[in-house]
């Protein structure tokens, strides 16, 4: 049920992170950018430093991508407005 | 998401990737991106892009064929007014080039065996020869000699490419206009089958309690009916989020303030007749999952979560409908 309403659980009751804040983590590696974007969408371009997890992936393949679940994590897709 | 999955540090960078490349950033491109060092990723390993080059490589969305692109964007930009003034004006920069090309002498052009003059008739020459030559038709009655000839040829080229983007614009302009019309006429006709089905869906409900309420009918049938009608629900409320959350085009604020009230009176129907069911009634596994669907997308309709600004009429709507969608079990 959880992809059927994937927008609006991500817009609730996650914090959110601005450019700014991404832009200063992007020489370390203290924050692990991800992408949820499709695989095509990724190779088109992404974030820099940014690892793919297409959304329906997110349950299969999360453990074997993000295997530290206290890392700092900043989840995007196209755009919310 | 990711929250659920145990990871608790996850933020969420709402501009996404539209907000990035506003901002002039670079956006990395090809499949070869480093996972963050302090993870060990299990999955692909790292590819190698054709240089040798691993991950990294800075480029901007759509670099592909850079010049060809350039070129085409600029044909984009401009209106077929403007491509067809350029036209004329390198007709008529060339023209001037070749009179004072006649000016210097060896390198102007050549009207039965004696150079043009460097006066007004010798300007109008010049012009006349280098619109003959921009159309392409080259009668012959004047030639060009010398560097003349250089520049002449290459004001063939650049004029006929000139001429073929103006050509393809006007056309492709008219067609543009004609998808875009066909777009809008299927889309009005997707939104009035959304009405229709609602109206379908709502009838069938109001039924569906009429004959739980007489008790008169086999249960099994009244599952069939209620299959159906949920699964034809669902459809166009698939169809309604999608229009609330990816908007193709702009739905006119009326039509959707109907849709919307349409599917909240739907949904409250559909409530009353899961109530009104007897107590020995029970749900099919495939109905239990769509009216889950159902009610996790209805859920979603609320005027602060959809990711648009719309009018209060219609926020009163999406409220409403979310309401209902919480009195679900």
């Amino acid at each position: 049920m959880q992809s059927e309403s994937h927008t609006a659980v991500a817009h609730a009751d996650v914090p959110a992170i601005s450019r700014a804040e991404i832009k200063q983590h992007l020489n370390d590696h203290s924050l692990v950018l991800v992408d949820v974007l499709s695989s095509d969408s990724y190779a088109n371009g992404h974030l820099p430093g940014a690892i793919s997890l297409p959304f329906d992936q997110i349950e299969s393949r999360a453990r074997e991508q993000l295997p530290d679940p206290n890392a700092e994590i900043a989840v995007y897709c196209a755009k919310f407005t | 998401m990711l929250n659920q999955l145990g990871y608790s540090n996850v933020r969420d960078y709402r501009g996404g990737l539209a907000d990035w490349v506003e901002s002039g950033e670079v956006l990395e491109t090809a499949a070869a991106a480093p996972v963050a060092q302090n993870s060990s990723p299990i999955g692909p390993p790292l590819s190698v892009s054709a240089d040798g080059y691993v991950g990294r490589v800075p480029a901007r969305v759509l670099s592909r064929g850079r010049w060809a692109d350039s070129v085409a964007g600029l044909v984009d930009q401009l209106t077929t007014l403007q491509l067809f003034l350029l036209w004329i004006g390198t007709v008529v920069f060339c023209g001037v080039a070749f009179w004072l090309g006649a000016l210097v002498g060896e390198h102007g052009l050549i009207e039965a065996g004696a150079p043009i003059g460097a006066d007004l008739r010798g300007l109008a020459n010049a012009l006349y020869f280098s619109f003959v030559t921009a159309t392409s038709l080259g009668y012959g009655d004047i030639v060009p000699v010398g560097f003349a000839r250089a520049l002449s040829v290459s004001e063939a080229v650049v004029a006929l490419l000139i001429f073929g983007a103006v050509i393809s614009k006007f056309v492709s302009h008219r067609q543009d206009e004609l998808v875009s019309e066909i777009h809008r006429v299927t889309f009005d006709e997707r939104l009035d089958r959304v009405q229709t089905n609602l109206h379908t869906v709502i009838s069938e409900l109001l039924s569906i309690i009429s004959l739980c309420e007489a008790r008169s009918m086999p249960l099994p049938r009244v599952s069939a009916r209620l299959d159906s009608a949920v699964l034809l629900f669902l459809g166009e409320l698939r169809t309604t989020h999608d229009l609330l959350y990816q908007p193709r085009l702009l739905v006119e604020e009326g039509v959707l303030a109907s849709i919307l009230a349409n599917l909240s009176s739907a949904l409250e129907v559909l409530l009353e007749a899961l109530t009104c069911l007897p107590a020995d009634f029970t749900r099919s596994q495939p109905l239990e999952l769509t009216i889950n669907i159902v009610t996790s997308l209805s859920k979603d309709i609320c005027g602060t979560c959809v990711p648009h600004d719309y009018t209060p009429r219609l926020i009163f709507w999406m409220d409403r409908i979310q309401q209902t969608a919480n009195r679900i079990q």
